[in-house]
């Protein structure tokens, strides 16, 4: 490993850093599509500060930019608000529009300005450390790691600072009013770190990119934790991770190293879409299947207390009334049956004193909203579980 | 160039005659469909379904290794159905709501689609050149062919939109009510999207991936504003689409380095404006205008009001008062007594005003409707 | 304690439809789950053909979804329906349908005729188009319900009791026997709720069956002869004369209930 490569690694892991940390309350905020309008209506704010400046690590640029960001979601708003077009809508409306003309003022000037189209969307990352910052002389580092450094770290000490106020805000804006941090304080803030962030990572790993990685690492942690800290955490090790390996993968195929960033997450999200232990796609049909029998074996138990007539009580009954395929009837009877739930005579079903018990409860439960209490009863009363 | 001239070349011209029925085409069925994904609140669907399509044209490339562009095409309408289905499982089955659902398949195959552009590009076969097209569209590479099939396509469109008109419209409007009648719902939904995902892909060679879902949109939101019917906005956003196509081709044909979808955007995206400002019942400009001379009534209603109950407490209504004492009421100006003058309800002498019969009259029968209001 | 007072209905006697009538809607042994919840719990109910009944109960107790269920919108874990002895599905022109006013978007671009018009889908099937014979109807329907003056006014253009007004005229164009109504006096004004309740005593006069999902316990005997208490489990069903007690009342909402009634 050379010192290029290096460098690219940790500029790639840094952005990924600066980016789950506002991506994580973005996905929690429920406005996850926002950062995809960010990431392309920045683009005229960049081209017209790049005329201006002429460096594409300019802070008056980043500011610019950042900006026109900030701008996207006050119009993306104000839209909304006229009640003309539905919610998103507006901004479906908006990003396509301001980057078509931050399209067309590259196309127009591309004799002055050294924008290419192709690295707004896809960074140049490769070319990051030959661009590098001299401070009288002394070569500290290639530019964008400066920038995106300094980004992270105005991140992160915001994030410290605001922890609570974020936390508050994002669970429930009533509380935090009430308590007097005001809501729209928070969501600018936010709106305005997104934008820089965004900004900051544009020229290392382009527009598209920028969204994965704040929305990608931050979907991965919610499927595997709630608890905003963890979140936080894993998201971070989550980006990390892909944009080191997505490195060596671009470094393995020789392609684009923001595409193969893009691709390890995107492998990565896939993973934990279909492993997570709990809100998995498999534990999710795995438990789906368990509740149906469940809640099969709650309904029959409950028609047997609500029933003393023979005639409802007998196991036929079981297809004919309540209409069930055969082998769900035949598995919802064993699973009452290896619990002790339930006595068949002469098949005539009746209800065991302990599945009497468990049934009154499971009602009270449910009449009183306690839905979350049945899981813990079933705990106490299955021996085996559907 | 002038117009009269760019006119005759779009006749003459084997390519810009091309380019110009495609956009307009395009712009047409965008537009019709778009309306359908405006209703639903499926805006940001087509963004993400635009996306997705990018690693099924290199897919399609890479497996058949020819730039064909209706091969590349199934290549993109499988793997934007892909997405989508996919975008729908994340919702269904995990708690990951659907903007996070949009963005991570729109970003996770976008990327990967320019992972494998990339890889392409650094084959040696060289015959790679141009699948980037896909990116911001290029509408000069549209042969007869191409518009061709975005007619029929647009054909098969408009006889299936013929064909399910009431049920299509029952369904946006209340898909429970429309179950309730017999009607498939789930057919009717795979119909609509699957039609969504076909216009999509085939746009993405004239305005490409990243802006596609403008096309979709911005005709849509703009009808919206002109018309109260399903059938008229639909008809327009057509419209709209084939205009901006083709105003969006001519400027950027009149123009070097220009290319078409981003120009098509703007066109559409003009549309929009123009709509949201000057539409006569929903613009903004008239919605001000109503308010301001809403306001003005209501001032005048409640200055007359006011009067009444003063005029009220005297045996004979038209007994003078001072001015001075309307001085005390909020909302009074000499504008609107001005106006009350003019209107007959109120005369004036010196310092002292009356009100009229007529204004009386006015004054007792806006109580009596505020009072059946407030029942 | 809460007390419910209610008006004695002044002398009009009501018709108890009589209990060995036919059976319009028959629910056997539903159980309704959303998410694996049991929203719904192993209910029976028999809806006699001629009543006006209303279903009552707390917020949350599966009153819509169980109008939901029977009409097919929500599939059962467990249990049947039948409406008079066959399936929902060979029975559907019987049956008309008010969903609650909130379900759709007012915005969308078509107006009050139009969606009158709706009502005669159902009939139409598949691809045919609404003719001359379905506007009459339709517009008929629009009379019925005061609104014929607003047929081209756009949908959001009207206010909340006029909107309802509309959904009630759709349901009327079905020209079902059986009328499924989800909260029709939510957000109406006090004329529409009158308007309203008249329409649907009218339809009871003629033989048909309404089934109301109802908020307000104090109109309950004045505007229905039939009532059903429901909290995730029936609590009771039957004529509102001589179930509609105390007794039932704090069964289904779990507080003390007093009615009385003012001579």
């Amino acid at each position: 490993m050379n010192s290029a490569q290096i460098e690219i690694q940790l500029i790639a892991s840094l952005v990924a850093i600066a980016c789950a940390i506002p991506g994580t309350f973005l996905v929690l905020r429920k406005m996850a599509m926002i950062s995809d309008a960010i990431s392309h209506s920045i683009l005229p704010g960049l081209v017209v500060g790049f005329f201006i400046t002429q460096d594409l690590n300019s802070p008056l640029l980043i500011l610019l930019a950042a900006l026109t960001g900030v701008i996207t979601v006050i119009l993306v708003e104000r839209i909304q608000k006229t009640g003309l077009v539905k919610e998103d809508t507006a901004i479906g409306l908006v990003f396509p529009a301001l980057f078509s003309i931050g399209v067309i003022l590259i196309a127009k000037n591309a004799n002055d300005v050294h924008l290419d189209v192709d690295a707004v969307l896809l960074g140049e990352l490769a070319f990051a450390p030959f661009d590098r910052l001299i401070i009288s002389g002394v070569d500290v580092g290639p530019k964008s790691l400066w920038v995106i450094g300094i980004i992270l770290s105005v991140t992160i000490t915001l994030l410290i600072a605001f922890f609570k106020e974020l936390k508050i805000s994002t669970f429930d804006a009533g509380l935090a009013a009430s308590l007097g941090f005001s809501p729209a304080l928070i969501h600018y803030g936010l709106m305005t770190v997104a934008s820089i962030t965004t900004v900051g990572s544009f020229d290392a790993v382009g527009a598209i990119l920028v969204v994965a990685l704040m929305i990608a690492p931050a979907a991965c942690a919610y499927l595997l934790t709630t608890d905003l800290k963890k979140m936080l955490g894993l998201a971070i090790i989550f980006g990390v991770f892909s944009a080191i390996s997505g490195y060596w993968l671009a470094h393995w195929l020789d392609a684009s190293i923001a595409g193969s960033i893009t691709t390890m997450l995107g492998l990565l999200f896939l993973f934990i879409y279909l492993f997570a232990p709990n809100k998995g796609l498999i534990a999710v049909i795995y438990r789906e299947k368990q509740q149906r029998i469940e809640v099969s074996l709650l309904t029959f138990l409950l028609h047997l207390k609500n029933h003393s007539e023979e005639r409802e009580r007998h196991v036929n009954h079981l297809q004919e009334h309540i209409n069930w395929q055969k082998v769900r009837a035949k598995t919802v009877l064993e699973l009452a049956l290896k619990n002790n739930m339930i006595l068949i005579d002469n098949k005539i079903v009746s209800l065991t004193q302990k599945g009497d018990e468990f049934t009154s409860k499971a009602i009270d439960y449910i009449i009183t909203n306690e839905d979350a209490q049945i899981e813990d009863m079933k705990d106490d009363f299955f021996l085996f579980r559907g | 160039m002038d117009i009269k001239e760019y006119i005759e070349l779009v006749f003459s011209d084997y390519t810009l005659r091309t380019i110009t029925l495609g956009t307009a085409i395009l712009g047409a069925v965008t537009g019709m469909l778009g309306s359908f994904a405006v209703l639903r609140k499926q805006s940001l669907l087509g963004d993400a379904i635009s996306h997705a399509a990018l690693p099924g044209i290199a897919i399609a490339f890479l497996i058949t290794g020819s730039k064909d562009s209706n091969t590349l095409l199934i290549g993109a309408l499988v793997s934007g159905l892909i997405g989508t289905f996919w975008i729908r499982g994340i919702v269904t089955k995990t708690h990951l709501k659907s903007d996070t659902a949009l963005g991570l398949i729109l970003s996770l195959f976008f990327g990967f689609g320019m992972l494998l552009l990339t890889f392409i590009q650094k084959q040696p076969n060289a015959n790679q050149a141009g699948l980037d097209k896909y990116l911001f569209g290029q509408a000069a590479t549209l042969l007869e062919s191409d518009v061709w099939l975005m007619a029929i396509i647009t054909g098969i469109c408009l006889l299936v939109l013929l064909f399910f008109w009431k049920e299509f419209k029952l369904f946006l409007f209340d898909a429970d009510y429309a179950k309730t009648l017999g009607f498939n719902t789930t057919f009717i939904d795979v119909l609509i999207t699957s039609f969504i995902v076909l216009a999509i892909v085939l746009g993405l060679q004239t305005v490409g991936v990243v802006l596609m879902s403008a096309m979709l949109l911005a005709p849509a939101a703009a009808a919206r504003q002109w018309t109260n019917s399903l059938t008229n906005m639909v008809v327009l956003a057509a419209i709209f689409g084939a205009f901006s196509g083709v105003f969006g081709t001519a400027i950027s044909a009149s123009q070097n380095n220009l290319s078409t979808g981003p120009v098509i955007v703007i066109v559409a995206s003009v549309f929009v404006i123009f709509s949201f400002i000057f539409s006569p019942s929903r613009g903004l400009l008239f919605r001000q205008i109503r308010f301001i001379a809403n306001r003005r009534d209501l001032e005048l209603q409640k200055t007359l009001a006011f009067m009444y109950h003063i005029a009220e407490t005297h045996e004979n209504i038209s007994h003078p008062h001072t001015i001075k004492i309307l001085n005390n009421f909020q909302g009074y100006t000499r504008k609107t007594l001005k106006k009350l003058v003019d209107k007959n309800y109120v005369t004036l002498d010196g310092t002292m005003w009356s009100l009229t019969e007529k204004g009386f009259e006015t004054a007792a029968n806006l109580y009596n409707q505020q009072a059946i209001k407030d029942e | 304690m809460n007390r419910i007072k209610i008006m004695k209905e002044p002398s009009e006697k009501k018709e108890i439809p009589a209990s060995a009538g036919r059976i319009a809607v028959q629910v056997d042994d539903l159980t309704v789950a959303y998410n694996y919840k049991p929203v719904l719990w192993d209910i029976d109910l028999e809806i006699p053909e001629g009543v006006l009944m209303a279903i009552v109960g707390p917020n949350g107790a599966g009153k819509s979804t169980l109008i939901k269920s029977i009409l097919g919108i929500l599939k059962p874990i467990a249990g049947s329906v039948s409406i008079y002895g066959k399936p929902y599905d060979q029975q559907r022109k019987l049956v008309a349908y008010v969903p609650q006013k909130g379900s759709v978007d007012w915005d969308f671009p078509t107006t009050a005729l139009d969606v009158v018009m709706m009502g005669t889908y159902g009939s139409l099937g598949w691809i045919k188009r609404p003719g001359q014979k379905e506007k009459k109807a339709a517009l008929e329907a629009l009379e019925k319900v005061g609104m014929l003056p607003f047929k081209s006014r756009q949908i959001s253009q009207l206010s909340g009791g006029q909107q309802q007004r509309i959904f009630l005229a759709r349901a009327l164009v079905q020209d079902a026997s059986i009328y499924f109504m989800d909260e029709p006096f939510q957000g109406v004004d006090a004329t529409t709720e009158i308007a309203i309740i008249n329409i649907l005593k009218e339809l009871r006069k003629s033989g048909k069956t309404v089934i109301v999902v109802h908020h307000d316990l104090q109109t309950v005997p004045e505007y229905f002869d039939w009532v059903t208490f429901l909290n995730v489990k029936k609590i009771a069903t039957g004529p509102v004369k001589d179930i509609f007690n105390d007794d039932n009342l704090t069964k289904t909402y779990g507080i003390n209930y007093k009615v009385s009634i003012q001579e």
